[in-house]
């Protein structure tokens, strides 16, 4: 699903150089569900801007769904974006005056989809995370843990094959985030690959792979979940 | 998508209303002070023949003096003398050919409720009428042989007709003008050609009042009817009518409707032989180069649009430009709170090109509802200059043209304002949006 080989992204200004991946090396299949995990600054967030092609990379190579994504411009990174990647992000950067229909309209709008099929997408992504009833609300009118869902509705709308979650459960609550992790759970069993950012080592655990990255590179403490050694066996 | 980004548009208007409020109102400001002025620059330069204005022609032939004259100098005048006018009218050139000249005089009512009175109007050929297109509400103009026979009759203005016989159809009435008695031969309806290109120069001007009768210009020339404009001689003339008739002085203007204005080429050739001729005959010394003006050549000839005018409009383009630079300005500010959004619609797969489109959409949105202000803003405007003086008023009348002149010129002021802000805006790295939110 997705594989990066010997990548690496400098920030450069014009009196420093920061390298916040070096040499990094991942693959995901299809169908894993895989933390990534890491103190501050260690690279986290850059590997999932630039897994989500909202970040360009320095040197290495990125193959996504058997793209290869280097050279790619403005136009053809923005039309994978929108077809193979779902996003959800800590904050779930809802957009506050559109309704939760149009809120998960969006990525559909940008995919081309005529009104009847954006209709039934929005209604059945919506009906999944339990908000169908209140899609003529807007996001201020709901709790943290149901703005997620929301987010979490936009992303699954497009069917993308690779859901990239950047903390999704920092802001909420415990119980909301169970609920949101139980929910991720549900769709990563129905075969959507998920690929999270957290700081949370339970959330860390209950996934079926974590990764660790320290300075920019996959650390060796990588492991493999006792569910996917299961599901391997 | 187009459709979607306007509705996003339209929603963007609810968002910062008071931002959105004063934008609208600063491109209405501009805008509607640049359709005023252009309205009334429209209207004045307008063509009121524009099937038949191409071979509507002006001839002019320099019978000023050799004194002081240097080849290349400015013509003497722009009308004829009496001789030329007369010559012009016996040529048989073009379809149809008139002379004309300013007249005014007492008219003496059969009715004792109104007493004598002054009236102005204008002593043309018959073939006036319809070179000009002139209207008619009861009778027709006088004959080609009452023009030869320079017979007494008259045409009248609707207004003067309904000031001395109201309602009543007055063809065939005789009226008692200038102590002559003229007979009715028709009364034309309401005739307002703006410019009124045939009465450019003398009397009541471009845009000035309607003439209120017309008798022929050859029984106007019997009776020795004092020419009622503007008249230049350059040198001493003795004094009398027949003296007037004889010199050189000009005051007579002369129209050709040629057949097409790919007849002006012969017409040329017509008035250089004319005027070869006429110096063999010891006239029209200077030489100068014989011209013809069409139409919108002898408006542009006389400058019936103002310096003033073109000023004011100019101006009023350079407050458009002030009130687009604010406009810019507040469409930094409107978009700038936009950055997250924006950077969400990266996130889920829109383009620099789709963001670009969507905000320059929003602009062209709030040019839409500024539009709509201004339009409002410059028929109030055009109404209070046109409530100033009754000349005005002819001219500040907004047509179909500068109706739709209005809103393209909003829209396209309000995407030229948009263009920075909406390059901004594309610049948002969704990255930094996504995480710092």
């Amino acid at each position: 699903m997705l594989r990066m080989q010997n990548l690496s992204k400098v920030y450069r200004t014009h009196m420093i150089e920061t390298h916040a991946l070096r040499g990094f090396e991942i693959e995901v299949k299809q169908g894993e569900f895989v933390t990534v995990t890491g103190p501050s600054g260690s690279g986290k967030t850059s590997f999932l801007n630039i897994a989500g092609l909202l970040e360009d990379f320095t040197s290495g190579e990125y193959i996504l769904d058997g793209v290869n994504v280097k050279g790619l411009d403005d136009n053809a990174r923005s039309r994978l974006r929108n077809e193979k990647l779902g996003f959800i992000f800590q904050g779930f950067n809802l957009i506050p005056d559109l309704s939760l229909y149009d809120n998960v309209d969006v990525p559909l709008r940008y995919r081309g989809f005529n009104a009847a099929e954006r209709k039934e997408r929005i209604t059945e992504a919506l009906t999944k995370v339990g908000l169908a009833s209140r899609m003529k609300h807007f996001p201020a009118e709901l709790s943290g843990g149901q703005q997620q869902r929301v987010a979490i509705a936009r992303a699954l709308a497009g069917s993308p094959k690779l859901l990239l979650a950047d903390e999704p459960t920092g802001n909420l609550d415990t119980q909301m985030a169970r609920g949101v992790m139980e929910l991720l759970e549900e769709i990563n069993a129905e075969g959507t690959t998920i690929l999270m950012v957290t700081h949370d080592p339970e959330l860390a655990q209950r996934s079926q792979r974590n990764v660790h990255i320290i300075d920019g590179q996959v650390s060796d403490l990588v492991r493999k979940s006792p569910t996917l050694v299961a599901k391997e066996a | 998508m187009f459709q979607y980004y306007f509705m996003l548009g339209v929603r963007s208007l609810r968002r910062n209303p008071a931002l959105t409020a004063l934008m609208v109102l600063i491109l209405a400001v501009g805008v509607a002070a640049s359709v005023s002025t252009l309205t009334i620059l429209h209207v004045m330069s307008g063509d009121p023949y524009p099937d038949k204005s191409e071979r509507m022609i002006v001839p002019m032939v320099d019978n000023g003096p050799i004194e002081g004259y240097t080849p290349g100098d400015e013509r003497n005048d722009n009308q004829a003398s009496y001789r030329d006018a007369v010559n012009f009218l016996n040529s048989k050139q073009g379809d149809r050919r008139t002379a004309l000249y300013g007249v005014a005089g007492s008219v003496e009512p059969e009715r004792s409720d109104i007493g004598v009175f002054t009236a102005e109007g204008l002593a043309p050929t018959r073939d006036f009428f319809d070179i000009f297109e002139v209207p008619f509400m009861y009778g027709q103009a006088w004959s080609a042989s009452e023009d030869k026979d320079a017979t007494d009759v008259i045409v009248l203005s609707r207004k003067l007709s309904e000031k001395l016989y109201g309602s009543e159809n007055p063809v065939g009435k005789r009226i008692k003008l200038m102590n002559n008695s003229y007979l009715i031969t028709g009364v034309i309806n309401n005739w307002r050609p703006v410019p009124r290109v045939h009465r450019i120069i003398g009397g009541p001007g471009a845009f000035g009042d309607e003439d209120e009768f017309f008798i022929p210009f050859s029984s106007a020339i019997r009776h020795e009817t004092q020419h009622n404009g503007s008249m230049n001689c350059t040198s001493y003339r003795d004094p009398g009518w027949q003296s007037l008739l004889d010199s050189e002085c000009t005051w007579i203007q002369v129209w050709f409707e040629l057949h097409s204005a790919s007849a002006r080429g012969d017409f040329q050739n017509w008035l250089d032989a004319y005027s070869a001729e006429q110096r063999k005959l010891g006239r029209l010394k200077r030489n100068a180069p014989n011209v013809q003006f069409n139409l919108m050549e002898w408006l542009e000839h006389l400058k019936v649009v103002g310096k003033d005018s073109r000023i004011s409009a100019w101006l009023a383009f350079g407050f458009l430009v002030l009130c687009l630079v604010n406009t810019i300005g507040l469409l930094l500010a409107k978009f700038s709170v936009r950055a997250p959004e924006i950077g969400v619609r990266r996130a889920l797969g829109a383009s620099r090109k789709e963001i670009f489109t969507q905000f320059l959409i929003e602009s062209a949105v709030v040019g839409l509802v500024g539009g709509v202000l201004g339009l409002l803003l410059a028929l109030a405007s055009l109404t209070l200059i046109g409530k100033s003086s009754e000349q005005l008023a002819i001219v500040t009348h907004m047509d179909w043209l500068m109706l739709g002149v209005t809103f393209v010129m909003s829209v396209s002021a309000a995407i030229l304002a948009g263009l920075l802000p909406t390059w901004r805006a594309c610049q948002v790295t969704p990255a930094m949006q996504l995480k710092s939110q």
